[in-house]
């Protein structure tokens, strides 16, 4: 990284789009950024969807350019793979020393050309579930999450590997046969590196709700039921399927969406609303009626929450292409025959309905990352009753963290669209740049 | 040209978006066979780094002078592929790029067809090619300083974040007072402060701040220049009225919001009924002490949502974002201060999407405030009451509810004068009305206009939190190029043939970046390459074929064209 003029560096920790937007903004005004990613590549939850709401835009098209953009840029220094151990204020106040842990790839980055011969060669290929495909789609046990993965270099999976796993791996080790870089080495060790920085934006993102706190839908048990995040894959064109709809081999001819599962529920999910699901499934309900045109679609609502610029119209759009809302809670789902039934009250016609599904897909919702307890502890920062890291002031200062020179960034905060999680990565970044300034 | 030219084509499978219409295999090979090309190949990502090096490796190897991606659109990865070239020293306008994506395997089916209209888009993009020279880039120095329009909560957010960053901040205010309409309301939701009391400290530091100018009944009334370097003239229109010019580098627009007037719906009396007041009144009357309708105690009220929201056939389509929440704090309040009153809120779908949102309205249906989810016909008086007529979408029914006071959430429109600042700053308009960002997800504060941005409402309904998230995105957006002290300058801008040019002028009257200017001793017209924005009108309006626009010159792009056409006959 080109840190020549000894400006004072920032520290940015996730390497979604929010992260991202944030580190690009610094590093365009002249200040050094290392940018740090827990998965081999940069890109987050947004590399995952198919298209983005309410315009269409495919979301890898879209993003791949800031990623590779923040991949070349002089000032930006990305460590993917890598963790933030510990965090103490620098004396005199004016930053933080850092340490980061680069965890072992197994693959020297520096030779690796990132051809994919050893994911090929790998004795453990389609065997392995893809995070990346959300468990719809397999890889192998040393892998890249997605084809325009940013750096593009090979990963062992320490899970996964049989030779990591059992100490062993037939013969020969076939990965590194394959490989004519001769850039796999199961010698790797993790490495440590210790930075300095006058800022830290924080933009961890979220976890999706699991269904399997909810046993009434059968998440896990009907491999009809998926989840939102699973769909994006499944209707992906670079995902598993190739944008095929397909459930158990066939095209489902009735879809079901259930909203709000894990929403709105203090009782078995979460109290608060998570802002981006009535209309990811929206959008979702449209991609099946362009994909499927004989398709029923039917959508269970509790309220309809199209809040942002085009998003109404957008709402009105689907209905008009045939979705069917339905306003009521479902209260179970049950095999029958070569269908599920989903069974819920109507409260319009308030009365119980039974809806036949091929295919049911549950709107979960956001919540913290299961670390997100010692990411707070990391760095002092507070969490809401959400569980979500708290903003310094509701109203006023939705990207301050409440500890000096650590700010706020995207889902990290409570749930966001793109372009919210977008503008308060860029506020958080006016907010770091003016420490960083030192002009106050 | 010098050196006669060697082209590289790559065929990008962009996974299968490309591939599973088009036979990519097939295009290499007829593009190999293309004059002056040294080397075709295909690829499945060419902007993954494997792809890029397939380019960099042939440009070394190969000596190769002109590069063309068929892949997708050029607003896609244009930028990743010229940069791929400069790094092996070839000049990036000598890169083209063929849509195969958006224009070919995105909208035909699988097929010999789809396979050979791509072919003719890389034909016809080696044709351009070919002709490509090299163009330099360049950068302009910026003025540190940013202009805001608008003293409200997100103006004054931009204002602050900027000087405080080190740079001189203009703040011009159409009105007499700073703070907007947020200084209008009583509280917030959901956290219930006094939204004055918020709001005074930050008036107080940005009147006091040494780097910022405010000027209060002031109207911007030209802007002229460009990113980076903006000339402003501003009229004060306040008994010491004077003009003002002043030079910025970048602009901040934070014009805020109209309300919708509910005339426009005379069902619901409001402008007739004295207890039919909207959101916007019923705040001043809050923060006015005591609830009174007529000199007395409402009993009974009512609040009716989306009153000219979501409503494409009478009002506005869209969903003002706001009104859900303000009227539950509003219901909030009633209960709070009226015990005895029975308040009914008439709804259609609550939107409690923000952070503690939800639990609010948990608790304000807990502390006994009604709702409803019905659509409310008319408003009509019998006795001393009113009588709010709906249907309970619910119950499936018509239902008639009595009310002392009738509070309207009427929904947030652009402003009355969008339409004028539009034009003076050349900004878009979405359908609905307010400023368009420059991409709906990713540059949410951005505009077409380089160096102009949008903070707040004037781009769409938001809450506090959102706007001021937007207003510091702005900032941010602003501080870039202040902070770096100079911006890129479009290298493909017109240019003039001086011996076909009459000097007519008839460029000069539709360039709006007035970039174009008549020669006084020549007499022909010279383009100012840091105004012009390459947007090509000149070059189309020339009658004697003068102006031109360089990287689409009329050769250029008649080769290009005369291959498609080619391929047709």
């Amino acid at each position: 990284m080109d840190t020549r003029d000894n400006r004072p560096a920032a520290l940015i920790i996730g390497g979604g789009i929010a992260g991202i937007q944030a580190a690009l903004d610094i590093a365009n005004a002249g200040f050094p950024v290392y940018l740090v990613e827990r998965e081999p590549s940069i890109g987050g939850r947004m590399a995952q969807l198919d298209k983005t709401f309410p315009t269409l835009d495919c979301s890898s098209c879209i993003l791949t350019p800031r990623m590779v953009e923040a991949g070349r840029h002089p000032k930006i220094e990305l460590l993917t793979y890598s963790e933030v151990v510990s965090v103490e204020l620098i004396e005199g106040e004016t930053g933080y020393h850092v340490r980061v842990r680069r965890k072992a790839r197994y693959v020297d980055v520096e030779r690796c050309v990132g051809c994919g011969l050893c994911a090929e060669a790998c004795r453990m290929h389609g065997r392995v579930d893809s995070t990346f495909d959300a468990g719809v789609g397999k890889r192998s046990a040393i892998y890249v999450p997605f084809p325009q993965a940013v750096p593009l270099k090979y990963t062992v999976d320490p899970l996964a590997c049989l030779f990591l796993t059992r100490g062993v791996c037939g013969k020969t080790f076939l990965c590194k046969d394959a490989c004519s870089a001769r850039a796999i080495d199961f010698e790797q060790q993790d490495e440590f590196l210790d930075l300095e920085v006058g800022a830290i934006i924080v933009a961890t993102g979220f976890a999706p709700f699991d269904p399997r706190e909810m046993p009434e839908f059968g998440y896990g048990q009907y491999p009809e039921v998926m989840t939102g995040l699973e769909f994006e894959r499944l209707v992906s064109a670079s995902g598993p399927t190739a944008g095929k709809i397909i459930r158990n081999g066939k095209e489902p001819r009735q879809v079901v969406f259930i909203q709000c599962v894990g929403s709105r529920d203090a009782k078995h999910g979460h109290a608060y609303c998570s802002r981006v699901c009535c209309m990811y499934t929206a959008k979702q309900a449209h991609l099946v009626c362009e994909k499927l045109p004989e398709a029923q679609v039917t959508i269970f609502y509790m309220d309809i929450r199209a809040f942002g610029k085009g998003f109404e119209e957008f709402y009105d759009r689907v209905r008009r292409e045939g979705v069917l809302y339905r306003r009521g809670n479902p209260s179970e789902i049950i095999r029958r025959g070569e269908k599920l039934i989903v069974r819920a009250e109507d409260t319009l016609l308030g009365e119980p309905v039974e809806v036949e599904a091929d295919l049911v897909v549950l709107a979960v919702g956001m919540q913290p990352r299961a670390d997100a307890g010692q990411v707070a502890d990391l760095l002092g920062l507070e969490r809401s009753d959400d569980g979500f890291f708290r903003e310094a002031h509701p109203k006023l200062r939705p990207v301050e963290s409440g500890v000096a020179g650590i700010y706020l960034a995207g889902c990290c905060q409570g749930p966001k669209d793109i372009p919210d999680t977008v503008a308060q990565a860029k506020a958080a970044a006016a907010a770091a740049m003016i420490r960083l300034a030192g002009a106050r | 040209m010098a050196r006669t030219p060697k082209v590289g084509v790559y065929i990008c499978h962009c996974g299968i978006n490309i591939a599973h219409t088009v036979d990519v295999e097939e295009v290499a090979g007829f593009a190999g066979r293309l004059p002056h090309v040294a080397v075709a190949r295909h690829y499945t990502y060419m902007c993954s780094d494997p792809g890029q090096n397939l380019i960099k490796q042939d440009i070394e190897e190969l000596g190769l002078t002109h590069v063309v991606v068929a892949a997708c659109s050029p607003l896609m990865h244009e930028t990743t592929f010229r940069l791929a070239c400069q790094e092996k020293g070839l000049n990036p306008y000598q890169f083209e790029m063929a849509n195969i994506r958006e224009q070919c395997s995105w909208v035909h089916a699988a097929g010999p067809e789809t396979t050979e209209k791509a072919k003719q888009l890389v034909a016809s993009g080696v044709s351009k090619a070919i002709l490509l020279e090299p163009l330099a880039e360049r950068e302009a120095e910026v003025t540190p300083a940013a202009l805001v329009i608008g003293g409200g909560v997100a103006g004054i957010h931009a204002a602050l974040d900027i000087a405080d960053a080190g740079f001189r901040v203009v703040l011009v205010e159409r009105g007499p007072a700073l703070g907007g309409r947020a200084m209008q309301l009583h509280k917030t939701f959901p956290t219930l402060e006094p939204v004055a009391g918020l709001i005074a400290p930050l008036i107080a530091r940005l009147l006091g701040h040494p780097r910022i100018e405010v000027l209060t009944e002031a109207e911007v009334t030209e802007v002229s220049g460009y990113y980076g370097n903006f000339e402003i003239e501003v009229a004060i229109r306040n008994p010491q009225s004077a003009i003002c010019n002043l030079q910025v580098g970048a602009i901040i627009v934070a014009t805020g919001y109209d309300l919708f007037d509910p005339t426009a719906l005379p069902e619901f009396g409001y402008g007739q009924y004295p207890e039919v007041i909207t959101g916007m009144e019923f705040e001043r009357l809050a923060a006015g002490g005591e609830i009174t309708v007529n000199g007395k105690t409402p009993q009974d009220v009512v609040f009716i949502h989306c009153v000219g929201s979501r409503d494409a056939h009478r009002a506005l389509p869209y969903c003002s974002r706001v009104c859900c929440m303000v009227t539950a704090r509003q219901a909030h309040e009633i209960q709070q201060r009226l015990p005895e009153a029975n308040v009914t809120v008439l709804y259609m779908d609550v939107r409690a999407f923000g952070k503690g949102f939800e639990e609010f309205y948990d608790e304000v249906r807990r502390e006994g405030v009604l709702y409803r989810r019905a659509n409310p016909s008319e408003i009509i008086r019998r006795g001393d009451k009113l009588i709010v007529r709906a249907e309970d979408t619910l119950l499936g029914e018509a239902v008639e509810l009595p009310a002392d006071l009738v509070v309207l959430a009427v929904g947030m429109t652009p402003r009355a004068d969008t339409e004028k600042l539009a034009a003076l700053l050349r900004l878009s308009r979405s359908p609905d009305g307010f400023f368009m960002e420059a991409h709906p997800k990713l540059r949410p504060v951005d505009t077409a206009t380089g160096g102009v941005f949008l903070a707040g409402c004037c781009q769409g309904p938001k809450d506090i939190p959102d706007t001021i998230a937007q207003a510091r995105a702005a900032a941010a957006a602003a501080m870039v190029p202040l902070m770096r002290g100079k911006v890129k300058v479009e290298a493909a801008v017109a240019f003039v043939e001086e011996e076909l040019c009459a000097g007519c002028g008839v460029c000069a009257e539709l360039c709006t970046y007035g970039a174009l200017a008549l020669h006084p001793v020549r007499g022909v017209m010279t383009v100012n390459p840091v105004l012009c924005q390459g947007c090509g009108a000149c070059a189309m309006a020339c009658p004697s074929g003068a102006m031109n626009l360089h990287h689409f010159t009329f050769d250029q792009v008649m080769a290009q064209v005369d291959t498609l056409v080619g391929h047709l006959s």
